[in-house]
């Protein structure tokens, strides 16, 4: 078993307190039973790497049963905290489909025949989100008479919203490795080392230089270590990179992933490709502007709106409101938690961040905003995980703010 | 000419143990402990029986057929009589029969997966049984 987490380390994760915060607030609730689906309860809850649809069934009391692809079952046994007996497989084979294994599981092992069933499912902007589908649904239904379902992914959300010390250093971790691909980049581009460049070539040098002081993956969905160069930096908030060869004149965007213990590292830095034009300097002055007067900005107490208006008004005041778009923020917590803020659902649009969301401390999220003049071919966006504290915030990535010219 | 056993009975049963205690080799058997109760449905004469197979430190240490309610095993798995006993006979192999539907596990299926080759070495081991079925 390579598992590892060491009271003693600064990482460490009470992972059975976890549960047992589950098992508290499903009796709280009336729940007999969770399944977890979503990677970030699975995260959250087996200190482990799961890619694959997984089941996490969380009994009233004693260990949590997790079943996954036969494929990845015993690696999962390997690196989770559970007990190997429970890390289970599903498998194309009689009694041990996905919905079999959970009902045998469920009837037979745990011995319920009736009662609620807490599971997870909803709306979500991001593909991996990990909600249970329909046909889930009316299958476990069809397996389970005498059970109801209950959507009650609010349960985990709100336990894993306030981010305890370990997963914080985690974090800190993450965002220390992060830099040292920011700094590998910046080495590789200087004195002409851009010339001839790619954007898929930078990734893998940031890649690289991440890799060896720790980080396992750039584990970002929408295109690892996501890169624009030139017009590219414009195109919006999901830039994965191209073959595109940098070009003198170009602003360039960095945006590095790593991931240390679950805890994504999560930092973008920009350039300006020498030479670079007076309007070019001026829209890069006002991005760093805007960015320092939102990090200073962030405390609890605030709201997504309040900060949100915060901006524009500088961005008024600096003339470049037309464009900035109108957010400085999105969730963050170990990996396939990436997108919302808050933990309920109680906002205006169902599933989307609530604009009123108020922030406490020991949250974290990640101060992300997106500057582009599509007709100059410029963009910037800077992004960099802060947690919050009284009276303020951290930022934990250390990577100086600021948008160089290098030539 | 060798003796023919019926399937199942309790001639076959200590024929079958006989067999299986002198060609499984502790070491072959990778020293494993496990039990496995397979469930047979609809027996030709309309019952339902059950054969239980426990090794202990990779040793046969327990084998039995009977009626009933079968002991309590780490692995459960359950059939029709038919397919079953094709897979005693050597005709279908247990992975098929699983994969196909055949035949339903309940047990840990990460475990069952690296047990499956055993399993085959003692259904190997059955099938050299002169047997009417």
């Amino acid at each position: 078993m390579s598992y590892e987490n060491l009271p003693s380390s600064p990482c460490f994760i009470d992972n059975r307190a976890r549960v047992v915060a589950i098992q508290s607030s499903m009796k709280a609730r009336g729940l007999d039973l969770y399944i977890g689906s979503r990677p970030r309860t699975l995260s959250w809850v087996l200190d482990a790497f799961v890619p694959w649809r997984s089941y996490l069934v969380i009994p009233a009391k004693g260990d949590p049963i997790v079943f996954t692809f036969i494929v990845d079952s015993t690696r999962l046994a390997d690196e989770t905290w559970l007990p190997q007996d429970n890390v289970r497989a599903y498998a194309p084979m009689g009694g041990q489909d996905q919905v079999s294994a959970l009902q045998s599981c469920i009837q037979d092992e745990l011995g319920l025949s009736k009662g609620r069933i807490g599971v997870e499912t909803g709306l979500s902007v991001y593909t991996p989100e990990g909600n249970l589908t329909k046909y889930e649904w009316d299958a476990l239904e069809a397996a389970l008479p005498g059970f109801e379902l209950v959507n009650s992914h609010e349960l985990v959300d709100e336990l894993q919203i306030i981010k305890d010390a370990g997963t914080v250093a985690r974090f800190r971790e993450a965002s220390r490795i992060v830099d040292e691909g920011q700094k590998a980049a910046r080495v590789a581009l200087e004195d002409g080392g851009w010339k001839g460049m790619t954007e898929t070539e930078i990734a893998g040098i940031g890649a690289l230089a991440m890799r060896r002081a720790g980080s396992v993956s750039e584990w970002n969905f929408a295109g690892l270590n996501e890169i624009s160069s030139g017009y590219r930096t414009a195109l919006g908030a999901c830039t994965p990179p191209t073959t595109r060869v940098f070009e003198a004149g170009d602003p360039l965007m960095l945006d590095f992933h790593s991931l240390f213990k679950l805890a994504m590292g999560d930092h973008s830095h920009n350039y300006l490709i020498g030479p670079a034009t007076k309007a070019q300097r001026r829209h890069a002055d006002n991005f760093v502007d805007l960015v320092a007067t939102v990090l200073a900005a962030y405390r609890p107490g605030r709201t997504p709106s309040d900060m949100a208006s915060l901006m524009m008004d500088r961005a008024e005041a600096l003339h470049c409101a037309d464009f900035c778009y109108p957010g400085c923020e999105h969730g963050i917590g170990l990996w396939g938690d990436e997108w919302r803020i808050g933990a309920r659902n109680d906002g205006p649009f169902p599933y989307w961040t609530d604009p009123d969301h108020v922030y406490a401390k020991g949250e974290m999220l990640i101060c992300a905003m997106q500057y582009a003049s599509p007709d100059e071919k410029i963009g910037f966006r800077y992004e960099n995980p802060i947690v919050l504290f009284e009276g303020g915030c951290e930022a934990l990535s250390k990577y100086p703010l600021a948008i160089e010219e290098i030539r | 000419m060798s003796e023919m056993y019926t399937y199942l009975d309790a001639a076959w049963t200590v024929e079958a143990r006989k067999r299986l205690e002198a060609a499984l080799d502790p070491e072959k058997m990778n020293g494993i402990t496990t039990s496995m109760a397979d469930i047979y449905e609809a027996c030709p004469d309309g019952k339902s029986r059950w054969l239980f197979v426990q090794c202990e430190g990779g040793k046969l240490a327990r084998f039995d057929v009977g009626e009933g309610e079968p002991p309590e095993a780490e692995f459960r798995i359950v059939g029709s009589y038919a397919t079953l006993a094709a897979i005693s006979k050597g005709e279908l192999g247990s992975q098929k029969a699983l994969m196909t539907g055949r035949l339903k596990l309940k047990g840990n299926m990460a475990k069952a997966l690296r047990l499956a080759p055993l399993a085959d070495r003692i259904n190997k081991v059955l099938s050299t049984i002169p047997s009417n079925y």
